[in-house]
């Protein structure tokens, strides 16, 4: 299957996000879209997946310009999508799953009354191709995040897709997960699939794309051939003329030593729900940035709300200058010394019908008087969103009414003002394009060079070991390493990140059991 | 010791006949809610089930007819429910509040006539077969077609539920709206059935209470049955199974309320009437803690139910 895409542009808006694109995907070919986040990839990809109908332009499929105007569609004639956003319901098992997206489905299925009857194993064939010994019973929820994907990749070949678009796949894996992906990925084209990666990865590119494609801005900047290209000339090609990564000002960590360290946290155990930590122990020193990496789910988050004072300890405590914060005999209390960005702060942050200047009050409201003055605050809330470029620029405007980007920018200029002792940060640039995210790690990276203790919680890997001064594993609730990024490599780190654990589950096929049945 | 264990599987069956109508509740509210809809109108559909059931038997002389008409009484009101929240997008706990007080007062009117008046019961297993089992037969004997039905709609909607790809489609509705239609199914065929379906339960459950346990008309009858079934959903995690013990816990409190009574233990009645509804409260209180820590089966789409007001 051949397809052309001819002089796409679409338009948001003032915001052209694809400006006139044309691009052509060859049978057995691996494409990686790269460029920065909001570069317009995923935009152009919705579009050939049928979830926007471009502004101009043409998609030309096998020689015939084709209207793609719905998803179905675009299954229908093999082109099949993985989100970042799984389409998978947790409280179901993986069969459940898999038929619920199958698409030519009898009615009235009964399954397991009178053994696998031939729809469940239609269902299952690729399942045991690309995972063999996942159990089909086992609920969605207690899968990895490398297994959930494994099982939207199969509800899409299951479709007999032979074009798989996957959006950003290995932004949510640990390295070892990501090599794996990147093995599939090659075996599929070799099958004779074509395969689109969406990604800002270099490793992505260098792994297994047969060409790339650099878009900048809404542009298409350059198509290269395997041979034409190294990872230097694609960094500048997608960032432009500078490399914003190098900009950024982390001071070395001061000396500390003979110094206690500004935060400990002793013994630390707290649940939540389904999440647990378990006897944390770290420290942090005046000025230090400890990163917290892991995969999602494995705890980050109680962490960060033991920390600011949000759950409530079942053993140990925190410490800051000496003072016992938090302890499991108190009630957990929030604290003024403590800054706290939430992850999707514009959901966790923010009251939607109050105004960006409420808001911002809101933040140290103990200090407020019975009868507040509002004028202090407004000034504040300007000088906010001028420092953080927060748009639209008026603080009289209700916290809803604002995108979720501008959201974040607000909320972390609002957690950052003052001088907070300790700052928890959790995911502070997830989904900003890279200049927004550029000035928030520079102003978070500012209070710590003033003496604040930093914690900071990142999927980015590459983010963490370019700024942090440590990097702590979290793995089931539990630290599982610690690690100077100076002195310590990317697998190793993986490993700790997925706890060593080598489980039949994921075990990635060998060429010879993974040759899923060539695309016809 | 003999006696004490024929009083004790005497209050076993007793339990489980007056359990029966909160149990048919339980069973079709599972069912609503496990679309993710919730509907606490059913004590509503109950009162004009039994009351609809019971005026038709009344004046049909024929309580299966009665029965009939009870379960699509439910269905009816429930379908007030379903147009105020799938059709018009109304906030679900003041719809179903509306669809509760509805039902008690279009049974209070339509039901003056017939206070009082006779009905043929729908008859029990005594004088058949059953009651010539050794032993348990004294026991089997006052079972009633109601409780059986109700019984045997247990492994049914089982099988529905978990074995069926509706079944499938009918539960993925109900853990998330926005992942269903992704998947390109229409969620809204599933939630009409399901809050139909509910109807129909709640209704079968009023016709169980006035045509065949009672063979009686009361206005306000159901007296809060309706609304502690709600409850029992949540100990019974929406699963058609553990929904008998979760009723049992009911249908036993109302019988050892009366078994208290005619000991003449020294407590007001109307003190030792509050036990069927004290009891499972604990429970639900009890099992809600266990529930919040492990998610316990809820349907996840019934969360949004609370955070919206769509």
């Amino acid at each position: 299957m051949e397809i052309q895409l001819y002089n796409i542009t679409k338009r948001f808006g003032e915001v052209t996000a694809n400006d006139g694109i044309s691009l052509d995907i060859r049978q057995g070919e691996v494409i990686a879209l790269l460029g920065e986040n909001g570069a317009g990839k995923s935009t152009l990809m919705k579009m050939l997946f049928g979830l926007y109908p471009p502004d101009e332009g043409s998609i030309i499929i096998n020689g015939h310009e084709t209207l793609i105007d719905s998803p179905q569609k675009a299954m229908s004639l093999g082109i099949g999508m993985v989100f970042q956003q799984f389409n998978l319901i947790p409280a179901l098992s993986v069969l459940d799953n898999l038929l619920l997206a199958y698409p030519k489905p009898p009615f009235w299925t009964f399954r397991r009354l009178f053994g696998a009857g031939a729809p469940q194993r239609k269902v299952l064939a690729y399942l045991e191709e690309l995972a063999p010994g996942l159990d089909p019973n086992t609920l969605v929820r207690d899968l990895s995040v490398g297994q959930r994907q494994l099982l939207e990749l199969v509800k899409v070949l299951n479709l007999d897709a032979k074009v798989l678009i996957l959006d950003e796949p290995t932004s949510v894996l640990p390295p070892q997960e990501a090599e794996r992906l990147w093995g599939l990925i090659r075996k599929l084209s070799d099958a004779g699939r074509s395969i689109v990666l969406i990604t800002h990865k270099m490793q992505d590119v260098m792994a297994c794309a047969h060409r790339v494609v650099v878009m900048r801005s809404g542009r298409l900047i350059k198509t290269l051939s395997r041979e034409d290209y190294n990872e230097a000339s694609l960094v500048s090609l997608m960032m432009g003329d500078s490399n914003r990564r190098s900009e950024i000002d982390t001071t070395p960590l001061p000396e500390v030593t003979g110094r206690p360290p500004r935060v400990l946290i002793r013994n630390l155990h707290a649940h939540q729900g389904v999440q647990s930590i378990d006897d944390i122990n770290l420290n942090i020193g005046a000025g230090e940035i400890l990163g917290i990496a892991g995969v999602s789910g494995n705890g980050q988050l109680l962490l960060a709300d033991a920390l600011v004072g949000l759950a409530s300890l079942t053993r140990g405590e925190v410490i800051l200058d000496g003072i016992t914060l938090h302890s499991a005999s108190q009630a957990p209390k929030t604290s003024e010394r403590i800054a706290y960005i939430p992850e999707q702060p514009a959901v966790n942050a923010v009251a939607g019908d109050l105004s960006l200047t409420t808001n911002v009050a809101l933040s140290h409201f103990r200090q407020l008087s019975f009868f507040p003055a509002w004028e202090p605050e407004e000034t504040l809330t300007l000088n906010i969103i001028h420092r953080y470029q927060v748009r639209p620029d008026n603080p009289a405007l209700l916290a809803g009414q604002l995108s979720g980007g501008n959201l974040q920018k607000l909320v972390v200029g609002r957690e950052l003002h003052g001088r907070p002792d300790l700052i928890v940060a959790a995911y502070p640039t997830m989904g900003l394009d890279a200049g927004a995210a550029h000035d928030i790690y520079q102003a978070l990276f500012a209070k710590a060079r003033d003496g604040a203790a930093v914690l900071w919680i990142s999927e980015d890997l590459d983010d963490l070991m370019a700024y942090a001064h440590r990097i702590a594993v979290l793995q089931g609730g539990q630290v599982s390493g610690l690690f100077d990024p100076k002195t310590s490599n990317r697998l190793d780190i993986g490993r700790a990140m997925t706890g060593e654990k080598k489980t039949t589950t994921e075990h990635i096929p060998t060429p010879a059991e993974a040759h899923p049945r060539t695309a016809s | 010791m003999e006696s004490f264990i024929t009083e004790l599987l005497t209050l076993l069956f007793a339990a489980l006949r007056s359990a029966t109508p909160v149990l048919a509740v339980v069973l079709g509210e599972s069912m609503t809610q496990r679309s993710g809809v919730i509907n606490l109108g059913v004590e509503g559909q109950m009162l004009l089930g039994a009351m609809t059931g019971f005026a038709v038997a009344s004046i049909t002389g024929d309580p299966w007819l009665g029965v009939l008409a009870a379960c699509a009484a439910g269905i009816a009101l429930s379908m007030v429910h379903a147009v105020l929240v799938l059709g018009c997008g109304a906030n679900q706990i003041a719809s179903g509040v509306a669809v509760l007080i509805l039902g008690g007062g279009l049974s209070a009117y339509y039901g003056i006539p017939f206070v009082g008046d006779k009905i043929d019961t729908l008859g029990n297993l005594n004088h058949t077969f059953v009651s010539d089992i050794p032993l348990l037969g004294q026991f089997l004997g006052p079972i009633t077609p109601t409780v059986l039905i109700t019984l045997l709609a247990i492994p049914v909607i089982s099988v529905f539920l978990f074995r069926t790809r509706t079944g499938l489609r009918w539960r993925s509705t109900g853990e998330s709206l926005d992942i269903t239609r992704n998947l390109g199914h229409n969620p809204a065929p599933y939630q009409l059935a399901a809050i139909a379906f509910g109807g129909l339960m709640s209704g079968f459950a009023g016709a169980a209470l006035a045509v065949d346990y009672t063979a009686n008309w009361v206005e306000g009858m159901t007296a809060g049955r309706g609304l502690v079934a709600v409850g029992l959903v949540i100990v019974a995690r929406w699963n058609p199974w553990y929904a008998l013990p979760a009723a049992l816990l009911f249908g036993a409190s109302e019988a050892l309320n009366l078994k208290l009574q005619s000991w003449g233990v020294d407590i007001s009645p109307y003190l030792l009437a509050t036990l069927p509804y004290l009891i499972p409260l604990s429970v639900l209180i009890l099992s809600y803690r266990g529930l919040r820590a492990s998610g316990g089966g809820m349907p996840a789409g019934l969360k949004v139910v609370f955070q919206s007001a769509r």
